[in-house]
């Protein structure tokens, strides 16, 4: 694999800040919700008020006299489209297809059952009230194993049952690892169902031009390239014809990796009408219909000897998948991530998996950044915390017994994942350390003697990053993945870098114009990324799963690489001296040892477009190369430690420290990869004790407002410490991991951990997340009735 | 998200408004801080055929001293109320309360008397009206009338207000010497509405007995209320902490059925509830010790 071939300049590693956030910081940034084109018109969604029901009939009269409605569209104006479904081929995974606007029937409250068009959104959402439907509620399920029982009512009638995927995978023995155990535990969790609440919600502009045949679609997407290819097959538009663009997108998480049948809806009707269409979600849509997360019920089963020795584990993940499974192998993505990385960073030879995913009357789930991975890791470090109980050992010596240490990598899990490099027990000491752990004990035993309780979560994690074809495969979906980047020395010298792993709040804008201006030796500001729009970039698949840095900075180093050959080899003409005697630095080329004899970038870049003599018959006169980069598997890791104090008289959880220490690997940017970990970790606080998508046995969404459904805010937050290691990988380019989940898979473990460490003179029972200050006290028994 | 369209006015006397509101009957709809209205639009839950702005009626937004009260306009900001000079030194228990509301962004815009106006039982400011027996000052078409608190607040976002009429300003007795105070919640995250919250002052004569108690709690009914149950307990009897702790008892024995909602269940907010009145007498007493 390709090493770095310059050595670490100026801004690799660098403390810079963020060279996009003035823009956002004095309001000047544009989001789709800030564009405006002439004659557009918009689009508000009426969506079913059921969690099941059969569509009788639609009528929409009144809506369509109503003020300043231009059109009203159901499933009968749009059945040319075909439905969503699951692109991915897994054996065994059922399709439930979603009909971009509701058919017969309806499966989750928010489904879109049909669309007005108004002059504006107020007199949209005037005329959605007067669609009048006529629906038959049917029986409803809102939960998994409910929804698995002999009898349940089906969503999808044919497929005779709501669950679309059932699988066991064996890794080793596991049946003769329970039979040699001396000991065996069990344990069951529900995690709770949450969701990724970016700050921009969904929205998108259609505008098509009949005299080209061109749809120009901006949307507030993560995955630009692949949405255009989406709309080209729902459309039957010429892929080339379709330019996706994104202007700022205000967050994402997962949530905007998916196709939505609404972005397909709006797009459709630019074409139909002839005019722009604009959709921009609210709050209440994107928290009853944009993707819902994480909800699984997890049983694991563990299997020791009596020196607390890990022999084998026995997991069950059911995922609860809502409405459809109508995108990215929906349903699937949490028990299946959940299932294959359990193991995590302990040695565990023996495993057996029975992966679950079920159909239920709830929102769809999808990816949500550490997606199947922090209900996974949560259970299993919960258990494992209780393990450590039940034996009577320190959760930190049950952890070091069974943990991969660092001499054992690369170490190929039982379950297939490769973990190239790392530093897990350092990680866990030097988190140690830093918290103060054995004062913090004697501190624990001083407060329960004034009947306070104070209590530390530990929870030490390995996150699979860089998401490219052999990661994905190694964590269970089998769906090639690379990107690419195209790096430019323009003729005034200046860099133009264009990528496809694009930026949401990620910062590439910066971190990767420092790998550039390292490699070029230019200044951070001489350097431009673009990325978001499909006219100006090379073809990608986007930003999901921790891959940007990884494969977006070493696509980006690749390029650079070959442009700054071409630059050596221009300015080795002028300078009348041999390429590989010369330095690329500050903005000039100079020979080594004798800096005076030199010339500008500037200089060689305007010789190379203009000045034919400099170049060899034949040769490129652009600075020009693109590069793409699928790299191999690379697991980054860290251990997160929350400290957290509990009021055992009304249940309510007082955090007082948070310690992350963070290995991915070369750290292009601390401030970005600090940035990163306080705002996955605040996910991860929001999701153990806030925020909870509830139902009613009727499918209603009972927290459908900021008013109930709970996001963290600073005054939740704790001070987050960010202690940083470095073990660069051997096998990516620059030795760059991702680190944009891990923040988010290990906290639950660490926020919840502390909260039961607290509680443990209680022993208390917990079951199910979120840590409301209910389930607190009915955990030790406070409140029985 | 959007509401339906209305017609908006925006007065500048509080004659005019009483005259719009009059002719726009039960159809219309005070503004004033928005931060419960507006909301509350938004999402159509509110479909008033006219908004009359209060926010232009000029010498609406005072905070005084008068005659033993403290004596909120309807326009005064929740924040400015929170920093009077006035507040801290004759009823420091309203100033507390306000700094459990929201956060300062929501406290910049929303008004003391629109919160009692708009009478969630969940709200701090409607429970330290009734604890402390408030007046509640309604100017309409027929002039001015005083209501007390414990009239006021009727059931869940009801008031004693008839269509047409304002609650022009809100009156606080100021706290009597030898008193404490203390307000205390439980609330998912800070800031938030409680779950349930207690209020108590307590009087202390000179033989250090209760000469007067006062609980009220919110977040546990329809309507903020009073405890006489609890309050019982300790009047003219030295408030000791197995008194105290009688009390809370009786708080949580005489509530009737309290609500059960995603956040929490009838049986936590009975348990909580005291708690919490445990709690708030307890900080009540330390004040009244300490103020001599
Ligand atoms: C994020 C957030 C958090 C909050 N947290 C809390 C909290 O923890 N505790 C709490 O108590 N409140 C909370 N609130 C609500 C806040 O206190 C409101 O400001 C208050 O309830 C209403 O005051 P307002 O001036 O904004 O009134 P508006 O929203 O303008 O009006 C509210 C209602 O009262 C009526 N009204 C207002 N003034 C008058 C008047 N003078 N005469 C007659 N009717 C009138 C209106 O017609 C309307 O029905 C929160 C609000 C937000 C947005």
């Amino acid at each position: 694999m390709v090493q770095m071939a310059t050595p670490r300049g100026k801004w690799i590693g660098a403390r810079v800040k963020r060279v996009e956030d003035p823009r956002f910081l004095t309001g000047d940034a544009r989001y789709v919700a800030d564009l405006t084109l002439p004659r557009m018109v918009h689009a508000a969604f009426v969506r079913s008020p059921y969690g099941h029901a059969r569509i009788k009939g639609i009528d929409a009269s009144a809506a369509l006299a109503a003020p300043g409605v231009i059109a009203v569209l159901t499933h009968a104006d749009v059945a040319s489209v075909p439905p969503l479904q699951d692109p991915i081929a897994l054996d065994g995974l059922k399709k439930t297809p979603q009909t971009v606007l509701a058919s017969d029937k309806v499966r989750f409250v928010g489904e879109p059952v049909a669309v007005v068009i108004a002059e504006d959104r107020y007199l949209a959402e005037d005329a959605a009230e007067l669609v009048q439907v006529d629906y038959e509620p049917l029986p409803a399920v809102t939960d998994a194993e409910a929804a698995m029982a002999e009898g349940a009512p089906l969503l999808f009638e044919d497929l005779g049952s709501n669950v679309v995927y059932d699988q066991t995978y064996r890794f080793g023995d596991p049946d003769s690892a329970f039979q040699q155990a001396d000991r065996t535990f069990k344990k069951r969790l529900h995690t709770n169902r949450f969701m990724a609440s970016p700050m921009e919600t969904r929205g998108c502009i259609g505008q098509y031009d009949r005299g080209l045949g061109e749809l120009t679609f901006w949307s507030s997407t993560q995955m630009p390239h692949m949405l255009r290819l989406s709309l080209a097959g729902f459309l039957g538009i010429p892929e080339q014809k379709i330019r996706v663009i994104t202007p700022e997108v205000g967050g994402g998480f997962g949530q905007k990796m998916t196709l939505y049948p609404e972005e397909v809806v709006v797009a459709f009707l630019a074409r139909h009408l002839q005019r722009p269409v604009k959709w921009i979600e609210d709050r209440r849509e994107n928290l009853m219909s944009a993707t819902h997360a994480k909800e699984q019920i997890i049983e694991l089963e563990a299997a020791l000897t009596n020196d607390g020795t890990l022999l084998g584990l026995r997991a069950t993940c059911i995922g609860d998948g809502g409405g459809y499974s109508f995108n990215t192998a929906s349903a699937l993505v949490e028990p299946q991530a959940a299932a294959l990385m359990m193991p995590g960073l302990y040695r565990v030879a023996n495993y057996e998996a029975r992966v679950v995913a079920v159909v239920t009357n709830k929102t769809p789930v999808g990816a949500f950044r550490a997606v199947g991975w922090t209900a996974g890791h949560t259970a299993r470090e919960l258990f494992f915390d209780e393990i450590a109980r039940e034996l009577g050992m320190d959760p930190v010596e049950f952890r070091r017994k069974n943990m991969i240490h660092e001499d054992e990598l690369p170490y190929t899990t039982c379950s297939g994942q490769v973990y190239d490099s790392g530093s897990y027990v350092k990680s866990l000491d030097l988190a140690l350390q830093t918290v103060g752990y054995d004062e913090l004990r004697a501190r624990q035993a001083e407060l329960r003697a004034q009947g306070r309780y104070l209590g530390i979560g530990i929870s030490p994690y390995v996150e699979p990053t860089a998401w490219g074809s052999e990661i994905a495969l190694q964590v269970g979906f089998p769906f090639p993945s690379h990107d690419n980047a195209r790096v430019s020395i323009e003729p005034s010298g200046k860099v133009t870098v264009a990528v496809t792993t694009h930026s949401h709040g990620q910062g590439h804008e910066t971190t990767l114009a420092q790998v550039a201006a390292d490699i070029l030796g230019v200044d951070l500001a001489d350097v431009t990324v673009v990325f978001g729009d499909t006219a100006a970039t090379p073809w990608g698949m986007g930003t999901y799963a921790s891959r940007s840095a990884v494969i977006g900075g070493g696509a980006v180093t690749l390029a650079a690489q070959e442009v700054r050959e071409k630059i050596l080899k221009i300015a080795g003409r002028m300078l009348e001296a041999d390429p590989a005697d010369l330095v690329l630095a500050d903005g000039k080329v100079s020979v080594q040892g004798s800096p005076d004899r030199s010339v500008t970038l500037a200089e060689v870049a305007v010789s190379s477009y203009f000045v034919n003599s400099v170049r060899a018959e034949g040769e490129d006169p652009t600075l020009t190369a693109t590069r793409f980069y699928d790299p191999k598997a690379t697991y980054s890791n860290g251990c997160i430690v929350v400290v957290a104090e509990v009021d055992p008289e009304t249940g309510q959880v007082r955090l007082d420290r948070v310690v992350s220490v963070e290995d991915c690997g070369t750290v292009l940017n601390p401030m970005i990869v600090d940035g990163q970990i306080h705002g996955a970790v605040a996910q991860g606080i929001g999701g153990t004790l806030y925020e909870h998508l509830v139902y009613d046995d009727q499918g209603q969404l009972l927290t459908g407002t900021f008013m109930d459904y709970l996001l963290p805010t600073a005054t939740e937050v704790p001070p987050i410490q960010v202690e940083h290691l470095e073990t660069p990988s051997p096998v990516t380019v620059q030795g760059i991991k991702g680190m944009g989940e891990g923040g988010l898979m290990a906290s639950p473990a660490a926020v919840a951990g502390a909260v039961l460490d607290a509680l443990a003179p209680f022993t208390p029972k917990v079951e199910e997340l979120p840590l409301s200050p209910e389930r607190i006290l009915r955990a030790i028994g406070t409140i029985t009735d | 998200m959007k509401p339906p369209s209305f017609e908006y006015f925006a007065p500048t006397t509080l004659d005019e408004a009483v005259a719009l509101l009059a002719q726009h009957g039960d159809e219309a709809k005070v503004l004033a801080g928005g931060q419960s209205l507006v909301p509350m639009l938004n999402l159509r839950l509110a479909r008033p055929a006219a908004l009359v702005d209060l926010n232009r009626v000029t010498g609406l937004d005072y905070v005084r001293a008068e005659n033993g009260h403290v004596v909120i306009g309807a326009l005064a900001r929740q924040r400015a109320v929170e920093r009077s000079a006035d507040v801290a030194a004759r009823q420091p228990l309203i100033a507390a309360a306000i700094r459990l509301i929201g956060h300062p962004a929501v406290r910049n815009r929303g008004t003391v008397v629109g919160s009692l106006a708009h009478a969630d039982p969940a709200a701090e400011l409607p429970a330290v009206a009734v604890a402390l027996g408030a007046e509640m000052v309604v100017t309409g078409p027929n002039g001015e009338r005083v209501v007390a608190a414990d009239d006021f607040f009727v059931s869940y976002l009801t008031v004693d207000l008839a269509p047409g009429e304002v609650l022009k300003e809100a009156r606080f007795p100021a706290l009597p010497p030898r008193t404490g105070w203390s307000i205390v919640e439980v609330a998912r995250r800070f800031g938030d509405f409680a779950l349930a919250g207690a209020v108590a002052t307590l009087t202390l004569d000179d033989q250090g007995a209760a000469s007067d108690v006062r609980v009220a709690l919110f977040g546990v009914a329809d309507r903020p209320v009073r405890v006489p149950e609890a309050e019982q307990v300790l009047r003219g009897e030295r408030p000791d902490d197995d008194r105290i702790a009688a009390a809370a008892e009786a708080a949580r024995a005489a509530l009737v059925d309290p609500p059960s909602d995603v956040h929490a269940s009838a049986a936590y907010r009975r348990h909580v509830a005291g708690v919490l009145v445990g709690r708030a007498l307890r900080e009540a007493r330390e004040r009244a010790q300490a103020s001599g």
